[in-house]
């Protein structure tokens, strides 16, 4: 009885999402999407041409493609780690440490636009290159956004423990460091995996946006904005298709990273 | 003595002391740069200069203090933000609500969802304003679709919350689903339905101000990218950087507010 | 006149033969006959989860259904409940099958732990039944303070959940059980999370409800003590596969207090019942 069901449901999740994404992109290339959107074809070109776009440009896109991918790795990894570490801070001195964690998260809330050109304003001397000013620019910008999902899930990961847990620790007269790096740390690796999920797409829009006021033009984001404002559209959305396979596939490779760390628990 | 080292440790005192702290350092910095930049105010200003420019009377462009024109495009950018905030909150509960009831809808748009979350929406902001055409439509969209997903997102985790013994408890008195939903899965969904409104409140905010730097017009991006061109004194720049922070964060405790409100019994205590 | 008196002798010659002894008797409540309950296993084996069980409960008796894990003793009560469907057998509820008695709420359901919605106050919970019945607003309220009342909680009607202790939740979850009135109550382990002086307590309160009350009680536990006290009849399940293997009548006077725990009768009856399970 339960087998039959569950090749069913299977399918199901694979064929039910699939034929509606194959019907939008029919209706795309036939005409009947500009229809239902009321708008042309030079704005929304038809899936076709900018797929030829993609090829033709191949080389112009990946350059963009690495600046970007750069700048949100680089942030993502900068600020996971500060927001680990000031989980850290915050587990060892609980009481000044979660006014720390409120602070950080209410940075999350704040809105990139807002920060972006801050960032961009405050980094005008840190070297005589635009591209690089840009570039430091612009991982400070995923920097702070990835903090902050970092130090809320890395904190709950050190403290919420198993029940007596950490009395067991205390029986075989364990140190602290010793507590740490046996008990919390461990512990707190499914939380880190949490933040990740939130953080990943996060850098990646947060290297987009912030590429749109920093100095130096490049990057998938930027693009499609230069683009744009030249008519160019089939080339913006080469370039928004282009982002949005950044996003999947970098969404992909955490997927394939927590499977393997996290098999063992399961 | 007790009471004065509990009122040093609350919550409240440590925030607070947090807050002093940072302003202390931006303080710093501020002196800093003010020694060694020409245009001290492009970096990094006092706060008190921001203050300042915030109260003070002088007009800035002819006809508006500062504080005015911080406040009348804050009002469009809000407005806008807040329609397309209450559009992705009804879209992305209704969705919730036909995911949980139909085992087909589910299936169908959940991988949509992750696309959803997974595509840098922001980043297409310029395309759907090419689309669209008017820049208002465009704000009150892309805040509906970053609202969108969240909402949908924890509002669905929270139907699934419900353990099975509350089912079973349905079941037992022959309950319709009608009555399974309201009486049951709705009242256990809204802590998770508010967990999402907290997420996307400052993400329509940020939507609608991006939307705005694509194009002039009133709105707090607008005056962002003007007052950055030098159009007018930069502490109108900080001033919206500040305010539309603010704005975040408010709105992030707005929604925590709203929640204590609706849901009193979270807040009472567990008998030992 | 001679219709009547071949009506007499056939019935007598029929009762003598047993043909029709629980005819007369027609408070049978449930009625188990040849019950079956398989399905496939974790490792892709099939499970015998209950096979050939067959007995009848009559009305108002307290009945437990005893055994370790896995002797199928909740899978009884779930069938009993049309939470599961046997995959073989007869089940007849009120003499109904189990879907018809729980479309007309001839039960009510007490579960493990006791599944209040903390959202709602402890008066609230109770009427939840009754609202689901669409009864006027003061009936329900009526009731529901009735319902507590019975259950010695009056002091906690606006209390939520949160609030009280296991063992008052447990007698809030028992007062929304009997809310609707039903004649038959379904009782899963329902003291197996609480303390041994709370479990106690609550035994007699239980006793003192089911005197007031008068209703079937199916009692699901593992505690043989727990089962000698309070039922009439032990069915002692046993695993593996799961069936029933004795059927104890607990010949105990009543009411029974606490004192009779340390009486020699009891724990004959407890070591009777221990001694009846097999292959464990």
């Amino acid at each position: 009885m339960p087998k039959k069901i569950n090749v069913k449901t299977a399918a199901g999740s694979v064929i039910y999402p699939t034929l509606f994404g194959a019907a939008v992109i029919i209706s795309w290339q036939t005409g009947f999407l500009h229809k239902l959107l009321k708008t042309d074809e030079y704005v929304l070109p038809y899936p076709t041409k900018i797929l030829h776009i993609m090829h033709e440009n191949s080389d112009k896109i990946m350059l963009n493609v690495q600046a970007s991918v750069k700048v949100a790795l680089l942030g993502l990894l900068l600020g996971s780690l500060i927001g680990y570490f000031i989980a850290i801070i915050a587990t060892v001195f609980p009481k000044y440490g979660s006014g720390g964690l409120t602070i950080v998260s209410a940075f999350n809330a704040i809105p990139i636009v807002a920060l972006a050109p801050v960032f961009i304003n405050w980094t005008k001397d840190v070297s005589e290159e635009a591209e690089v000013r840009s570039m430091v620019a612009k991982v400070l910008v995923v920097t702070v956004t990835s903090m902050a999902a970092m130090s809320v899930n890395a904190y709950r990961g050190l403290t919420e423990l198993p029940p007596f847990s950490d009395d067991l620790m205390k029986t075989y007269a364990a140190g602290k460091v010793t507590e740490f790096f046996k008990l919390r740390l461990p512990n707190s690796l499914p939380y880190i995996f949490t933040a990740l999920r939130v953080s990943v797409p996060g850098s990646v829009i947060g290297a987009l946006v912030s590429e749109y006021f920093a100095e130096y033009i490049i990057g998938v984001g930027r693009q499609i904005r230069e683009n744009i404002l030249i008519a160019q559209y089939a080339t913006a959305w080469a370039y928004i298709i282009t982002a949005c396979i950044i996003g999947i596939a970098m969404y992909i490779v955490l997927m394939i990273v927590e499977t393997i760390a996290l098999r063992k628990r399961k | 003595m007790k009471k004065i080292k509990r009122i040093l440790t609350s919550k409240i005192f440590v925030t607070l002391i947090w807050i002093v702290a940072l302003i202390v350092v931006w303080e710093l910095f501020a002196f800093h740069v003010e020694q060694t930049k020409r245009t001290p105010e492009n970096i990094q200003p006092h706060l008190s200069g921001i203050v300042d420019s915030l109260t003070s009377s002088r007009k800035i462009n002819g006809s508006q203090t500062a504080l005015q024109m911080v406040m009348e495009n804050a009002k469009a950018t809000l407005s806008r933000a807040g329609i397309g905030y209450i559009i992705g909150i009804a879209a992305g509960s209704v969705l919730a609500l036909f995911m949980s009831l139909s085992g087909v809808i589910e299936k169908l748009a959940f991988p949509y969802l992750m696309l959803i979350q997974l595509i840098p929406i922001l980043g297409m902001a310029p395309i759907i304003n090419a689309i669209t055409g008017d820049i208002a439509k465009s704000r009150i969209i892309i805040a509906a679709i970053l609202t969108f997903y969240p909402v949908a997102a924890n509002t669905l985790a929270g139907f699934k919350s419900v353990q099975k013994e509350k089912h079973e408890l349905m079941y037992s008195y022959a309950a319709n689903k009608f009555q399974l939903y309201t009486k049951t899965m709705i009242p256990a969904c809204i802590p998770y339905f508010f967990t999402g409104l907290k997420i996307s409140a400052p993400m329509a905010i940020t939507a609608s101000i991006l939307v705005d730097t694509l194009q002039g017009g009133i709105g707090l991006g607008c005056l962002l990218s003007q007052s950055l061109k030098g159009a007018m004194t930069r502490y109108v720049f900080w001033d919206i950087v500040f305010f539309s922070a603010v704005i975040g964060i408010l709105s992030f405790y707005l929604m925590g507010v709203l929640e204590t409100i609706l849901c009193p019994y979270k807040r009472i205590g567990k008998k030992e | 006149m001679r219709s009547h008196a071949t009506h007499c002798l056939l019935f007598y010659i029929c009762e003598r033969s047993g043909l029709v002894s629980d005819l007369e008797r027609n408070d049978i409540e449930i009625m188990l006959d040849d019950v079956g309950m398989v399905y496939d296993g974790a490792d892709g084996r099939e499970v015998q989860a209950l096979t050939s069980v067959t007995m009848d409960i009559h009305k108002g008796e307290f009945i437990s259904l005893l055994g370790p894990s896995g002797c199928g003793k909740t899978t009884l009560l779930r069938i009993i409940a049309d939470l599961l469907q046997p995959t073989s057998g007869k089940v007849l509820v009120g003499g109904e099958t189990p879907k018809n008695a729980r479309l007309k709420r001839r039960y009510g359901m007490v579960f493990q732990s006791a599944v209040l919605y903390d959202w709602r106050t402890v008066v609230k919970n109770i009427e939840l039944p009754l609202e689901i019945t669409h009864q006027s607003k003061k009936e329900r309220h009526e009731r529901a303070l009735k319902m507590l009342d019975l259950v010695g909680l009056s002091d906690f009607a606006d209390h939520y959940p949160r609030q009280l202790s296991g063992g008052m939740q447990q007698r809030v979850g028992i007062a929304r059980a009997l809310a609707l009135q039903p004649e038959i109550l379904l009782m899963d382990e329902p003291f197996s999370a609480l303390d041994e002086f709370t479990r106690e307590k609550l035994h007699i309160d239980l006793l003192k409800i089911w005197r007031k009350t008068n209703k079937t009680i199916i009692f699901v536990t593992h505690n043989i003590q727990e089962s000698v006290f309070l039922s009439d009849r032990v069915c002692v399940l046993s695993p593996h596969p799961g069936r029933l293997s004795a059927v104890i009548d607990i010949d105990l006077p009543r009411p029974r207090t606490m004192d009779i725990r340390d009486t020699p009768e009891f724990t004959a009856f407890v070591s009777k019942v221990r001694n009846s399970f097999e292959g464990v």
